[in-house]
């Protein structure tokens, strides 16, 4: 079996074992697995003691929770995180080793003392692999009705990246991750199946350990500020989704459409992802595992930049001159390059000592590396401990880990503890209570700000010219008014790059608890009660400093927001199966829900600042200014879930699911709070009945129709209030009219899906076929600004998306010798259609770039890119005027930009200790707007800028003649800087629009694990080593940086198909030690 | 349940005027930027991309006008009706008066526009149909009529009232310890900016027989109790910026390249104040080359200037920015009222009034024999034409930075006399408006139609009503 692509979870089966519906999550696997080995003795035996080791047999690795059972299906004991086990039995018994996905190993023993290496086969037909579903509820995958991904530990662990969902990519079909590359906390959105939120609310839930995050720790806190020439600059403060400790985590069980997560009701409609921590495993003494990382990061693709001509604005490519000198007046300031070649000639530049003008001619030469300088390599040390044991009454696992962070751009970086706790404490047989808690403090005296902006790093990078030294602007004072006046020896609308990084600071404090407390009461072997409690709180003190003379802020600034989020989830569920007419199976789980939300964010803004260099609100030149703001929401909800099979091998779930939203009631009435929806999946495992050609060892058909409905996670959207403003005791009608009959939006799913496994399962095919349908969205559906407000709020549109996942798992070799390679891949296709706006409208802009708008028109998809363009003759061609490109009046549709097609292909060798994993994925068929390129291209910074310099060019296209025809353009532009312009200025989108394909080389790692021979001689129970590097090569014609990104918006949300001033991507390089004691 | 910890469910009247008179001038002055200084070239921008100053103005200008003046629309009706219910003459006054003045620059930018169904989304209706220009301007007639009524018995501002009033209450509440005496001078105030607001529509709509220009204009000169109007600088209805946060211009955060990187002052802006020698120069632009020059607007594509002089980086946060309408404006009206005999008076007496408060406003002092150089001096034997072009070109410099203002008049007038360069589009034709927002046609679509059919094509050059 593949061991990176499956959708399968190393977990015990149930004491009952047929039993479908027995393990409940929150009962720890293992404690139920041991729960009868301690009765088991029979004290008038004669008891021996054996202990021993559990290895795949394929590549030698540790199993964890492999069942040890005797002929009886008496569960005897598990196996520890390390694969042992020690168990005390009568002499003589018989036991098997189990473990779901491999074949039993059965050994009796005679003597005492015995200790075993068991090396398990995995079996071709694994037909009773355990998942993760809604809720937690794990459940047989062949039961289920629709499609779920898996991604282990392993997965996530094998290429490091500090955000572990970047893991994801490439693991999981249907999966977009859209990437705000902001820096070191990088902060991802995760898109299941396509958007379906006309307010671009289509994320993910995400819910850790039970407790639903995404909107409390989870979401992300923008600074007001947007990524193109705002008041101030966004910076990517990360959230809590991206600071979990991706080696707490045992798997994360991907839900993708509202079949899956029906049961979390109005916030599942996005698909979800459940991320289960890790647990302690029944073990003898306690299990240490101490986990090293280290990595670097480098710069990996550049702008293809041209080092042929200097400084110089249009017209100035005869001289240069920096300052008026004898030679002409000054051309220093420009941040074109569109001046004199270098050609060996010399000219009075810049004097690096005098800070002026040089005394003499200097050789005029390009610094090729001026950009590159700049940066450095980035670094991450990891490291973590984690103790875990357990008995049969009860387990308990504890890890601290620390991550210290240097990014590319110096002064820029965080730290990062995390402390895990889970235990769980059998009271009784019937009794067991359970908590997981994790803590984070997230650190950083400085994260960089991000956009096209002054205090953007990669502002004043792309203002870079050819014959500029980066080690020019280091002493970033000018003498003698250290923290008062920059130096800016060129331009003076780019702030020093190094007062940026070390003046201009965005830090933030960051302190989160998520955790939970349950208690479950087993009535009865086949009923029982889980009730919980889970919190999820974060509070983040952020603050922002500017210093004297910086451009935005030219007497300084500080900033400060204190962000408070809390969310409290209680719930219960209470579950009974059993069967009936000897071949039907059931069980029903009833479970209700009570949640509160509540965000505080409140602002304190010192905009002036009396002295330099003095950050505290005391040093305010005027009055602080205070930006309060405070929401709070809940949702009450009761749901159901029955299940029925039929011979274990037809299957049926129902769900019914209510909820009362808050956000639905005006301050008067609650009439329309409530909604309900229900679905249903069917499962058939048609190989078990059917007789198959020899080749199919497996047929699994599925389907499942779903209705989710939503009230929306925005609250005060259903009465009529004006807002406050700045000004004293003032206050503005709202832009927005409020509506007191909102009502639930409504989501409809299919999905047909497929499970094939082929030539002894060494080939399986998994393919769902989806089309989900959200009706009623509440958006701010706009108006005509006459009518006195920008939008109202209604319940309108109707947003489809169909599409195909495909995941194929294989095994081509595997040889007696040990050697085996699997490979592994998926494939996604996406088709969005907007069907209907509301009544008239025929366009929603969902955001604004730069320059145009990425809307969804009726007829077209979400995300398409609209923006003006070249004009074009009728024939299709650019039409010139004088010897330039002329820009058209209408917007036209440029592409879309999301991309629909997605795929990933990897592949796994082992040999004996060695393994060897790589990951290639890529996307095609979406496009981006890239403002990089614009501004380079404008300003002559790439090489595509430099034909016709010095001669003139004539452009390829027509020119309107007098009588309305057209004719071939032979016009020569002589302005060479002109010319460029006129065809890459940002006001032409479609001249700045580029296909966002890549295909990138996106893990890849090598593994040398020590034997067990070798461990047992030094003393530990597991040592790996593993050498891995990430996002190593892109093949992409994008011309900027990277094809993959988002920009964070001032909201802190993050948009795709504006590229806004995006930082250099990077290739990661790392070292891993995991060693067990 | 459900209820905003965040806003309020009630707003005094006092409260929505300030947020939403700095919004409107604040957003004037960034589109007098972009648009109007470009038309009318105050400046020609170095950016070959931009071609307002070829008369090319792409349909996207027109939605962020659009939209904020009937934002803020919906604000000072809603004081009104606030003010209406607790029986305040003074704050029903001040909505209307607001209201007139930006109902009129939306009407003088499009055309024909939502009016009598405008800004009642609130009440349902989210489809204004348009009203006919016509209609629009007798109406804001009566509603000046209505306010000067009001103020005639004006409401007492009290002292908290007077401290947040943005145009004229904080100034004069600092400036006299009677606080009686305070209150009657901000109400009287109010008064002098209605009237004067009067004036200046009158006389926009005075080709119009219908509209009775001629015979008001005579009135409200004639009647200075019933109808008062300013009478020195001081009274002008100015917003002051300041450099406190939020009570600052519209280009207080912008760099200095924003404001005026790509913006050379144009040959004709400089030159005329050149040949007067105008001391104003200093407040509005910087030397080049030790002296004020400007560069040619309409150059062809791809001949691209270099920037000479520039706007003044003060400017950024000059108080008199925020300039709504000013004494010597009103002066050039009564100026051109007379020479076209519609009031009494010298015409002569108004014009020099205007060109020497017109100076005095931005804190310089008349040049000795200013008004005796033959550019500046005014010939009464002179035709009406050049009367206008003398009048209209002082005008120009006094309505720096007012809106659209400069453009409105030059439409309405032909002057002053702008040259045109060989770049120009359009026909060589200045844009007689701004079309509607691209978007009205289809959040609005039946009404559009239904306005362009009556008013005339939705395109750059249709005319309004009062140039028709």
């Amino acid at each position: 079996m593949n061991k990176i692509f499956t959708q399968r979870i190393k977990a015990v089966r149930c004491a009952t074992g047929l039993a479908l519906f027995v393990c409940l999550s929150q009962v720890p696997q293992t404690s139920l697995a041991i729960s009868t080995a301690a009765l088991y003795q029979q004290p008038l035996q004669e008891s021996v003691t054996v202990s021993g080791v559990v290895l795949d047999d394929a590549d030698g690795q540790f199993l964890p929770g492999a069942t040890i059972i005797d002929a009886q299906r008496k569960v005897l004991g598990a196996t520890s995180g390390t694969g042992t086990f020690s168990i005390k039995i009568p002499k003589g018994t018989s036991i098997t080793i189990t473990m779901i996905g491999y074949a039993p190993v059965t050994r009796t023993i005679n003597t005492d003392g015995e200790k075993l290496t068991l090396r398990l086969k995995a079996t071709e037909n694994a037909l009773s692999e355990v998942v993760v579903t809604a809720l937690g509820i794990k459940r047989e995958e062949k039961s289920l009705g629709y499609a779920v991904s898996t991604v282990t530990n392993k997965e996530l662990t094998n290429a490091m990246s500090n955000n572990w969902t970047n893991a994801l990519t490439g693991k999981v079909a249907g999966l977009n991750l859209v990437k705000s590359g902001g820096g070191p906390a990088g902060t991802n959105k995760i898109i299941l199946r396509g958007e379906n939120s006309l307010d671009g609310n289509s994320e993910a839930l995400v819910v850790i350990d039970g407790v639903i995050t995404s909107s409390s720790s989870g979401r992300n806190t923008g600074t007001g500020s947007g990524a193109y020439l705002s008041g101030d600059s966004p910076a990517d403060f990360g959230n809590g989704l991206s600071d979990i400790n991706p080696d707490d985590i045992e798997n994360v069980s991907v839900l993708k459409g509202p079949a899956a997560t029906a049961l979390y009701g109005s916030r599942g409609g996005n698909g979800a992802i459940i991320i289960t921590t890790k647990s302690g495993t029944s073990r003898k003494g306690i299990g240490v595992t101490i986990n090293s990382n280290t990595s670097v990061d480098m710069i990996s693709r550049w702008p293809d930049y041209q080092n042929e001509f200097g400084q110089g604005d249009q017209g100035q490519d005869l001289y240069y001159s920096y300052l008026t000198t004898a030679d002409g007046a000054s051309t220093r300031s420009t941040s074109s390059a569109w001046g004199p070649k270098f050609d060996g000639q010399s000219y009075f530049q810049y004097d690096p000592l005098t800070r002026t003008t040089s005394a003499t001619r200097l050789p005029w030469l390009a610094y090729p590396d001026n950009r590159k300088d700049f940066f450095q390599t980035g670094n991450t040390f990891l490291n973590s401990i984690s103790l875990d044991g357990g008995s049969d009454k009860g387990n308990a696992r504890l890890s601290i880990t620390n991550l210290q962070n240097n990014w590319i751009i110096p002064n820029t970086g965080y730290t990062r503890n995390t402390v895990a706790l889970s235990v769980s404490s059998k009271l009784t047989d019937k009794l067991v209570i359970s908590s997981k808690v994790n803590y984070t403090n997230k650190k950083s005296d400085n994260l960089p700000s991000t956009g096209y902006n002054n205090q953007s790093i990669m502002y004043f990078i792309r203002g870079m010219v050819p014959n500029m030294d980066i080690n020019w602007f280091k002493d970033y004072w000018l003498p003698g008014q250290e923290g008062i006046a920059q130096s800016r020896p060129f331009s003076s609308l780019l702030d020093n790059p190094y007062l940026i990084a070390n003046e201009m600071l965005n830090s933030s404090d960051r302190n989160q608890v998520t955790g939970n407390v349950s208690a479950t009461y087993n009535f009865l072997k086949n009923l029982s009660l889980m009730v919980r409690s889970s919190v999820d709180l974060s509070y983040e003190t952020r603050a922002q400093q500017r210093p004297f003379s910086s451009n935005k802020f030219a007497t300084g600034m500080y900033r400060s927001q204190n962000i408070y989020n809390q969310e409290i989830n209680n719930d219960f569920l209470l579950k009974y199966d059993n069967k009936f007419l000897d071949k039907f199976e059931y069980s029903v789980t009833l479970g209700g829900n009570n949640m509160v939300n509540r965000y505080i964010r409140d602002e304190l803004r010192a905009d002036q600042l009396l002295y330099p260099d003095i950050y505290t609100f005391a040093n305010s030149r005027n009055p602080v200014v205070a930006i309060p703001n405070r929401s709070k929401y809940s949702v009450n909800s009761f749901y159901a879930l029955g299940s029925l099979s039929y011979d274990n091998f037809l299957y049926m779930d129902l769900t019914a699911r209510n909820d009362w939203a808050s956000t639905l009631a005006t301050p008067t009435s609650s009439d329309n709070i409530s909604f309900f929806y229900p679905s249903i999946a069917l499962s058939a495992v048609l190989s078990e009945k059917i007789k198959m050609p020899d080749f199919v060892s497996f047929l699994k058909l599925r389907a499942s129709l779903a209705g989710v409905g939503s009230g929306s996670t925005i609250p005060y959207r259903t009465a009529y209030a004006y807002d406050p403003t700045l000004f004293q005791s003032s206050l503005s009608n709202p832009g927005f009219i409020a509506n007191s009959g909102l009502k639930p939006l409504r989501t409809t799913s299919k999905e047909f899906g497929l499970d094939v496994r082929f030539f002894k399962s060494r080939l399986n095919l998994d393919v769902s076929y989806y089309k989900s349908n959200t009706y009623d969205q509440i958006i701010n559906s706009p108006l005509d600004p006459a009518s006195g407000y920008s939008s109202v709020v209604i319940n309108a549109g109707e947003i489809q998306n169909s599409g195909l996942e495909l995941q194929l798992t294989g095994k081509p070799l595997q040889n007696a010798k040990g050697f085996s390679m699997d490979v592994f891949g998926t494939f996604s296709l996406n088709r969005n259609k907007v069907i209907e706006l509301e009544g008239d409208l025929t366009t929603y802009i969902m955001s604004t770039g730069p320059r145009g708008t990425v809307e969804a028109r009726v007829g077209g998809s979400m995300g398409d890119l609209y923006g003006l363009g070249y004009e074009r003759s009728p024939d299709g061609q650019i039409v010139y005027q004088d010897g330039y490109a002329k820009l058209g009046t209408n917007t036209q549709y440029l592409g879309n930009t999301t991309s629909p097609y997605k795929g990933s292909l990897g592949a796994n060798f082992r040999y004996k200790a060695f393994s060897l994993n790589v990951l290639f994925d890529g996307q095609f068929g979406g496009v981006a707007y890239s403002l990089t390129h614009s501004v380079l291209a404008e300003e002559g910074k790439l090489t595509k800028t430099l034909p016709g310099r010095y001669n003139g060019i004539i452009g390829d296209g027509v020119v309107l003649n007098a009588d309305g025809s057209y004719s071939p353009n032979t016009v020569v532009a002589a302005n060479t800087a002109n010319y460029y312009k006129s065809h890459f200025v940002r006001d032409n989108v479609e001249s700045n629009t580029f296909s966002t394909n890549y295909i990138k080389f996106r893990e890849a790692r090598v593994d040398f694990s020590l034997t067990p021979k070798m461990l047992s001689k030094i003393g530990v129970q597991r040592a790996t080593i593993g050498v891995y590097g990430r996002d190593l090569l892109i093949f992409t014609d994008w011309p900027s940086f990277d094809p993959e990104f988002g920009t964070i918006g001032a909201g802190g949300e993050i948009a795709a198909g504006f590229e806004v001033g995006q930082f250099p991507p990077t290739r990661t390089f790392g070292l891993n030690l995991t060693i067990g004691i | 349940m459900n209820t905003d910890p965040n806003r309020s469910t009630a707003a005094l009247p006092e409260a929505l005027l300030t947020p939403a008179l700095w919004d409107v001038v604040t957003r004037n002055n960034n589109r007098a930027l972009r648009l109007t200084n470009e038309l009318m070239q105050v400046h020609v921008t170095t950016s070959d991309g931009d071609e307002i100053h070829r008369y090319v103005v792409r349909p996207n200008e027109s939605d962020y006008m659009w939209t904020n003046w009937y934002l803020q629309l919906t604000n000072f009706k809603d004081m009104y009706n606030q003010a209406e219910a607790l029986n305040n003459n003074t704050y029903m006054a001040m909505g209307l008066i607001c209201e007139v003045y930006v109902t009129s620059l939306i009407t003088d930018t499009f055309g024909d526009v939502p009016y009598s169904e405008a800004t009642q989304g609130k009440e349902g209706i989210y489809q204004p149909k348009f009203d006919k220009q016509q209609d629009i301007y007798l109406d804001l007639f009566r509603k000046l009529e209505q306010a000067n009524t009001l103020l005639s018995t004006p409401t007492a501002l009290t002292e908290v009232q007077m401290a947040v009033e943005p145009l004229f209450g904080k100034d004069i509440n600092n400036a006299n310890t009677n606080k009686t005496l305070a209150s009657t001078l901000t109400t009287t105030a109010w008064r002098k900016f209605c009237n004067s607001l009067y004036l200046r529509l009158l006389l926009r709509v005075s080709a119009r027989a219908e509209a009775n220009s001629a015979s008001k204009m005579a009135e409200i000169v004639s009647n200075p109790t019933k109808y008062p109007i300013f009478s020195n600088n001081a009274e002008s209805a100015i917003i002051k910026y300041t450099t406190v946060v939020p009570y600052v211009s519209a280009f207080y955060n912008y760099r200095v390249f924003d404001f005026s990187g790509n913006n050379g002052i144009s040959v004709f802006f400089a030159n005329n104040l050149n040949t007067w020698g105008d001391p104003r120069r200093a407040n509005w632009m910087t030397l080049y080359e030790g002296a004020y020059s400007g560069i040619p607007s309409g150059y062809s594509r791809g001949q691209v200037p270099e920037r000479e002089s520039a706007y003044n980086s003060a400017l950024m946060n000059d108080p008199m920015l925020g300039n709504i309408i000013n004494y010597p404006e009103v002066q050039f009206i009564l100026a051109e009222a007379s020479a076209k005999g519609y009031i009494g008076g010298d015409a002569k007496t108004f014009y020099e009034n205007g060109v020497n408060s017109a100076i005095t406003i931005w804190g310089q002092t008349v040049p000795i024999n200013y008004l005796t150089n033959p550019a500046l001096a005014w010939n009464s034997g002179a035709t009406l034409d050049a009367m206008m072009e003398k009048i209209h070109l002082q005008k120009y410099y006094t309505m720096f930075f007012t809106d659209f203002q400069q453009w409105f008049e030059y439409r309405r007038t032909g002057h002053p006399n702008l040259p045109k360069g060989p770049g120009v589009e359009n026909g060589g034709n200045m844009p007689s408006r701004l079309r509607y927002p691209v978007n009205v046609q289809s959040l609005n679509g039946a009404n559009y139609s239904a306005a362009v059919a009556a008013f005339g094509p939705d395109d750059l050059n249709t005319k309004m009503w009062w140039n028709k």
